[in-house]
């Protein structure tokens, strides 16, 4: 239903913001329930090695040690999102015959339940292991050779290959006038969310293990929990409080388990208290998932008129210890890494690649920023080569209406990347007047020292470099690939004749992102109601149906579509007087295919969201430094349901990519992280980034979206990093194709080129 | 406990008497102590912000200093800025109409930075405010709604 009449855009201002501002609103770690035990967790510190001896004897004798749980005490001792190829606790005892291996600096061995906290880390401390080591592997390509298996079920070091074939290569390079070649290194990425892993675990009033804790897709939470625990799922409850932040980084387990395994061994032996576990920032970084690093090479061909001819390319992940999701992180990236471009010849293969690195998982873009990093890359050196502007080239070839892609299939109606491209262009105003004034009270100023942050720096300003870059990029909405995709809502009505009060049951997270104020503003819309009367009751598998993940930029979309159908079905109910009036629907949208294994032939997505970018960035060729002026963002969102909320998610998601272009760099020294602390692995800060921001809200309608909308969360991260690289090809005449483009990096390469001041 | 040191602090106005462990955190004594939570712990190690207090008047990393440290003086948390949230200070209410928050959890410390800041500068430049703020990480926002937050509540003082 594009029908958008009933839906009034309105930036309504977020209903959880008067508990965030006054300090009322609880996060998992504010969680603080009468007669609470705490627990501490103990990491490995092994990337790989086999427990031979575990002796907690000292660690029990500790005052106020009430329990310590190891792999023996976890009743089905494995997990995970796409396959459970990880153990709760690595160690001895357990029905697991792998589980007594770390494959991971961060596996976890052991859960210490005290009265005190610093009972329990006391005696963390004490807990006596001896290991055996084994060989690691950190190398991806060393890896890929399998000289030393990791998982030796899986039988390869290769979690998953993906390959596309379309067309006749050598008929596309025969076509090709022009050829541009890549070699593309992309760094991890930590998701840094301000709130570090924390939760509650206790027995509800029912009976049921309960975990609080702030995840992405409380179903799938409860499903790994009850199968870990070997409890049925009706025997195990998990509610989101106040999330801080997720990007991704929370789609995977952290403490849920151990929280809801300890909950479960207290309750058998009589002790009916909750426990409540919060991470440091330093077990936080350690213990959880990254963006994936990723090699790409890759070969494009277009004619000497700009029309692309053949692409081929591989693309290899390192996916770490642990599956997490990053099979399906591939599906995306062997999608996006041709671009957003109709091309008649492709040729890709793409790889997940186990090592005994920290594994790599979700984090906003799913594979795409990975693969647009090439793509656009490579548009953009075809720009070069052919004389033409980066705009009029992508114009060329970019996807509309009827264009195959890769995978031999259209993608579904309403492609609006051609109109976005447009729209940055002109609202950035890309055919003229560049270089513009800069402008604003900070912008003003270009002294060297201020722009570096380098008080010593001679004041002279001719060692600064201006330039201008172009990106664009689409992405899925929605699970792809053939994965189960489904949303639940259920809506009551209450009154007589005219209705008084509605309640929205969802399970659909609010990560930050707003998502609640959203749902609040659709159910209005949807019923024609004031917003003021809908009642939320979110995020507690106890009340609501499975919403799915808040991931995928599909939340809107799948939320609003299951809203939409519940309305209806409670004013059905109603029209027939059911007092009160109960409206519950499973939505779900058109199938996807996985990817057909030798031609990579299917349908992937239902739905994809379109952005375009440029960038206006200053560089210092004199010590490296770079400065984002402005970067405009053109975004098709479809249907803009909270302006506001959308703006910030532009802002928002460009500061995160400007962060993984140039300044966050992930040290890892075999298998273990060197900086998991902020004071060494760096943010943006309020003085790093971008200096302006433009949000250019497109608005062409989505046939499938809730009143016409597009998901939208993720695609403003794709451009940023190639828009940067080009604008500073533009400032040097130097590609680089590696970030992050830390001042080092720069300058070592302007040098390798002769580029410098004398 | 017999090591425990015996402390007076002020906090948000009232008076606390409490024996604490001398190395506990003045952030985990707001925090399990008092049952302040709105003090957010991001980084324990002073980078982040999320746990800024003021401390006699003056901004201060909560997780940087200990409980025995304030023995004798006065502490305000995020829950001092309004009784209620029908009663917000501007500036809360300035980061709810400009939409300068998402997740929240750096919001306490970003508005306890900012109070004596705009005391002292009530009408700070963009450069002045992005000065001012220099030391609060957010991951959500870009900053940019944040800037525009504390314009509107300089506005509105």
């Amino acid at each position: 239903m594009t029908d958008s009449s009933n839906l009034q855009s309105h930036s309504l201002t977020r209903i959880d913001a008067g508990g965030k501002v006054t300090g009322a609103t609880q996060y998992p770690g504010d969680l603080t329930p009468d007669n609470l035990l705490h627990g501490k967790v103990l990491f490995s510190g092994q990337p790989h090695a086999r427990m031979l001896s575990i002796d907690l004897s000292a660690a029990e004798a500790v005052p106020g040690v009430v329990m310590i749980l190891t792999a023996k005490d976890v009743p089905v001792n494995e997990y995970g999102l796409i396959m459970p190829d990880q153990p709760v606790l690595v160690g001895l005892g357990s029905q697991n015959r792998y589980a007594d291996v770390s494959l991971w600096e961060a596996d976890q061995v052991a859960v210490v339940i005290a009265e005190t906290e610093a009972a329990a880390a006391k005696a963390r401390g004490l807990i006596q292991i001896s290991w055996e080591q084994l060989p690691i592997v950190t190398d991806v390509f060393e890896a890929m050779k399998d000289e030393l298996v990791l998982h030796p079920w899986h039988g390869s070091n290769i979690l998953k290959h993906y390959q596309i074939r379309k067309g006749d290569m050598a008929a596309g390079w025969a076509e090709a006038d022009v050829i541009v070649e890549g070699d593309y290194r992309l760094p991890y990425q930590e998701h840094a969310y301000l709130q570090p892993e924390a939760g509650l675990g206790y027995i509800d009033a029912a009976g049921r293990v309960t975990v609080e804790v702030a995840g992405q897709w409380a179903h799938e939470d409860l499903v790994q929990v009850a199968h870990a625990l070997g409890l049925p799922e009706n025997q195990v409850r998990v509610i989101y409080p106040a999330i801080g932040g997720a990007f991704g980084g929370r789609e995977d387990l952290s403490l849920q388990i151990v929280l809801g395994l300890a909950a479960m061994r207290l309750k058998e032996m009589g002790i009916e208290r909750p426990v409540r576990i919060i991470w440091t920032r330093e077990e936080s970084i350690l213990g959880h998932h990254k963006r994936h690093p990723a090699y790409v090479k890759t070969k494009w061909g277009a004619t000497k008129d700009g029309k692309l001819t053949a692409i081929t390319a591989e693309l290899i992940l390192d996916s770490g210890s642990y599956a997490c999701t990053s099979t399906k992180v591939l599906g995306n990236a062997n999608l996006m890494v041709t671009g957003p471009y109709e091309v008649p010849h492709a040729h890709v293969d793409s790889y997940a690649v186990t090592t005994n690195n920290v594994p790599g998982g979700a984090f906003r873009g799913f594979g795409g920023p990975q693969g647009a990093f090439a793509a656009e890359s490579q548009m953009n050196k075809l720009a070069e080569a052919l004389g033409m502007d980066p705009v009029e080239l992508r114009l060329k070839n970019v996807l509309r209406d009827g264009s195959l892609l890769t995978t031999q299939t259209p993608l579904p109606p309403g492609i609006s990347l051609a109109e976005v491209i447009e729209r940055c262009a002109q609202e950035f105003n890309w055919d003229k007047g560049w270089p513009p004034a800069l402008a604003g009270d900070d912008h003003q100023s270009q002294e060297r020292s201020q722009f570096t942050g380098i008080q010593s720096l001679p004041p002279d300003t001719k060692s600064l470099r201006r330039g201008r870059g172009f990106a664009c990029s689409f992405k899925n909405v929605g699970f792809s690939f053939g994965f189960p995709e489904r949303c639940e809502a259920t809506i009551e009505l209450f009154g007589d004749t005219e209705i008084e009060r509605v309640v929205l049951y969802h399970a659909g997270a609010d990560v930050g992102q707003g998502a609640h104020t959203v749902f609040k503003q659709m159910a209005a819309a949807a019923l024609g109601v004031d917003v003021e009367m809908v009642e939320l009751d979110m995020s507690d598998t106890a009340t609501s149906g499975d919403s799915g993940s808040a991931s995928a930029s599909r939340l809107t979309w799948m939320a609003g579509n299951s809203i939409r159908g519940a309305a209806e079905k409670a004013l059905e109910a109603w029209q027939d007087e059911d007092r009160p009036a109960v409206g519950h629907i499973r939505y779900s949208p058109p199938p996807t295919e996985p990817y057909d294994p030798v031609t990579g032939a299917c349908m992937p997505n239902f739905s994809y969201g379109y952005v375009a970018q440029a960038a206006d960035v200053t560089v210092d060729i004199e010590t490296g430094h770079i400065r984002i002026e402005r970067i405009t963002c053109a975004n098709d969102v479809g249907k803009a349901i909270n302006p506001i909320s959308i703006q910030g998610q532009i802002e928002g998601a460009v500061v995160q990519a400007y962060g993984y272009s140039i300044l966050e760099q992930l040290q890892l020294k075999e298998g273990r992280i060197l900086n998991p602390y902020f004071s060494q692995y760096l943010i943006p800060g309020i003085k790093d980034v971008p200096r302006q921001v433009d949000s250019v809200i497109v608005e062409e309608a989505d046939p499938l979206g809730p009143w016409g909308a597009r998901g939208m969360a993720e695609m403003p991260f794709l451009p940023v990093a190639p828009a940067i690289t080009a604008a500073l090809h533009d400032a040097t005449g130097i590609w680089f194709d590696e970030i992050p483009l830390t001042p080092y990096r720069v300058v070592s390469k302007l040098r390798e080129h002769g580029i410098g001041i004398d | 406990m017999k090591d425990n040191q015996s402390i007076s602090v002020t906090v948000n106005g009232k008076a606390y008497q409490r024996a604490v462990e001398p190395r506990l955190l003045l952030s985990d004594f707001l925090r399990h102590e008092l049952g302040l939570t709105g003090t957010h712990v991001g980084c324990e190690h002073g980078v982040c912000g999320a746990c800024t207090v003021l401390f006699d008047g003056q901004p201060v990393r909560s997780c940087l200093l200990f409980a025995v440290q304030a023995n004798g003086h006065e502490v305000l948390t995020v829950e001092s800025l309004a009784e209620d949230q029908d009663a917000l200070h501007p500036l809360q209410q300035a980061f709810w109409e400009k939409h300068g928050l998402q997740c929240g959890f750096c919001t306490p410390g970003i508005l306890m930075t900012l109070l004596p800041f705009l005391e002292s500068n009530p009408n700070p430049t963009d450069a002045e405010i992005r000065l001012a703020l220099s030391g609060n990480l957010c991951r959500c926002t870009g900053y940019q709604h944040i800037v525009e937050a504390v314009k509107l509540a300089a506005q509105n003082a």
